[in-house]
């Protein structure tokens, strides 16, 4: 019997069986990407997500029973005095339109500085600015974390620092 | 359709490779074709099955893909060493049967893993023993210059392998703990992000047990493995790509002064380099091994002689390619099935890095997350180490192809490995 043919239609079908196979796992890893996260099997805080490895989302939920973190205006040109922004996401204050906090006050620069949670602790940073960042009146040098009752003061603005 | 019966329907593919595979090999060998191939991938899908019915009861949530895709590495495994050599075939069926023991056994014994976290230290510690174990002076052995193997009495075996999985696990725990401290205090220049220099502690001390691996252990491949699994965990703990970048750099500085200062590492880089320079070709541990393994792959072409039709042995009796069931496993997988065949093989690597990396991204605590990103990381690191160093891409070390090169304590370590993927993904998965 000649055996010739058999063989190499068993190459071909060695190759074709696996490679159907294969796709059908990518086919399914394809759905599981375009679905993005799966709700349902995501982690206990995974609605906001901070930063591609999605590794802050998984921190500790301590922080929000703690309370919110807040930036209370105190005194800012062309914002409310008294009123707060909502920190838990961090913000970026400066004086350009990406800002999150827009300063009308000249001696801020556009990106000014940035506001960000780390785990249960705000770290205030200053983003190379001009004129630079005060806290409690004492020039920022490299990044802080913040108390609650901390005096930020950028230009003639001045915020505090609420949870 | 319920992930535990796809994952059961997987199988069977799994199981029709071990079965064609077995039959190509019995018609270019014997000029027959035997039934023995339908038994052997019947045994092969029973072995699977038991697996599969334990997954099923104690991980109920697990990612359905992950094992049907080890089990079509394990097929290529047993069916191109069996094509190389009948007697290693019997003892890679041997191990695969016990790595399935030790996979059921991990799964058993680490229901909740992260006990692990607390043991970090002590894990440690056996990490870096095993890794050490090699130059013990009786019991290490060298293979090729580099000292990866152990034997007492008749047993031998490779630590490293297990090792690999200890240093994940304490890295993960380390980096749960540290990757606060880590975020904190970065100066940004020139739109990078730089860490502090004290932050470089960690870093350091990685870098320099890298460097002591590669000239003491001297393995360029284990220690790239090694490092790129700390800078994947370091990028996912800390969110920083400048630790990645700085790391990269530090490596590459620090391989390239060992390079051109260390005669062994030397010697590694001229053979890739050159590997048909005829002084190098014909010396001994010359570039022989490899340049023959491309010779074999060009051999195979797109679609590859067909399964157990390549040509494995010079018309003297030795070996065409040195450690052909081994380190050039890949060589010759790539001359029996083609081009086509060999990215089939990176192709499943790389869904299974997929699985691996998903699991990271839905498992909620820290610790899980850096343990799956470890776990798999270090895994396709292995893969790209070996299948590089084959093709040449880098210069080529004796790491096992993970899941296919023969070798017991690659196997059984493997599917440690897996075991932990799917306790950390069960556990992910679970709906609350």
């Amino acid at each position: 019997m000649e055996l010739e043919p058999i063989s190499v239609a068993l190459k071909f079908g060695f190759l074709a069986v696996l490679y159907l196979f294969l796709l059908w796992v990518a086919r399914s890893a394809l759905k599981d990407l375009r679905r993005g996260a799966e709700p349902a099997y995501s982690g206990p805080s995974a609605d906001y997500d901070e930063g591609a490895t999605g590794m802050y989302s998984a921190s500790t939920p301590m922080a929000r029973d703690i309370g919110r973190p807040k930036l209370r205006v105190d005194i800012a040109a062309g914002l409310a005095a008294g009123s707060a922004y909502d920190l838990s996401e961090g913000a970026l204050l400066g004086r350009g339109d990406q800002a999150d906090i827009r300063l009308e006050d000249g001696f801020a620069s556009s990106k000014h500085a940035r506001l960000t949670p780390q785990g249960d602790v705000m770290v205030l940073e200053d983003l190379g600015s001009t004129n630079g960042t005060y806290l409690n009146e004492e020039p920022l040098r490299g990044p802080q974390p913040l108390h609650a009752g901390d005096k930020i003061r950028i230009g003639d603005s001045v915020f505090s620092y609420e949870r | 359709m319920s992930a535990r019966n796809r994952e059961l329907l997987a199988l069977i593919p799994a199981s029709l490779l071990v079965t064609l595979g077995f039959a190509a090999i019995f018609i270019q060998r014997n000029e027959l074709l035997s039934n023995v191939s339908l038994t052997y991938g019947g045994i092969f899908l029973g072995l699977c099955f038991v697996a599969h019915l334990v997954i099923r009861f104690t991980l109920p949530y697990a990612d359905p893909y992950l094992f049907p895709l080890v089990a079509v590495l394990a097929c290529f495994g047993l069916v191109v060493i069996y094509r190389i050599d009948d007697v290693l075939a019997r003892d890679q069926a041997q191990w695969f049967v016990i790595g399935l023991i030790a996979f059921v056994a991990t799964i058993f014994l680490l229901r909740d893993f992260r006990v692990l976290e607390r043991y970090r230290y002590t894990i440690a510690l056996a990490g870096l023993a095993l890794l050490l174990l090699p130059r013990v002076p009786g019991i290490g052995q060298q293979v090729n210059g580099a000292y990866l193997g152990v034997g007492i009495g008749p047993v031998s075996f490779q630590p490293a392998e297990l090792g690999k999985i200890a240093i994940v696990i304490f890295l993960a725990a380390y980096l749960r703990d540290t990757r606060q401290v880590l975020v904190q205090g970065s100066r940004r220049f020139l739109g990078v992000t730089i860490p502090p220099f004290k932050h470089l502690g960690p870093l350091l001390v990685v870098w320099g047990a890298a460097m002591f691996m590669l000239v003491f252990i001297r393995d360029l491949g284990s220690s790239l493995m090694y490092f790129g699994a700390f800078l994947a965990l370091i990028y996912v703990a800390t969110n920083r790509l400048s630790f990645v970048v700085i790391g990269l750099g530090m490596f590459a500085a620090g391989a390239y002064f060992f390079a051109s200062t260390v005669g062994h590492v030397q010697d590694r880089i001229d053979v890739w380099l050159n590997p048909f320079a005829p002084g190098l070709y014909d010396a001994e541990g010359g570039s022989y091994q490899i340049a023959n393994g491309m010779f074999a792959m060009a051999d195979g072409g797109l679609f590859g002689r067909g399964l157990g039709a390549a040509v494995l042995r010079v018309p003297d009796g030795g070996p065409l390619i040195p450690a052909p069931e081994t380190d050039m496993i890949y060589a010759v997988i790539v001359n029996d099935l083609g081009l086509v065949g060999g990215l089939g093989v990176i192709a499943t690597y790389m869904l299974i890095a997929e699985r691996g990396f998903k699991i990271a991204t839905l498992a909620a605590d820290s610790f899980s997350k850096l343990l799956a990103t470890g776990l798999t990381a270090v895994m396709a690191l292995q893969v790209f180490v070996i299948v590089g160093g084959v093709t040449r891409v880098i210069p080529l070390t004796g790491v096992t192809l993970p899941f296919v090169s023969y070798g017991g304590s690659s196997i059984v370590a493997n599917f440690i490995l897996l075991a932990l993927l799917l306790l950390i993904s069960n556990r992910a998965r679970t709906p609350a």
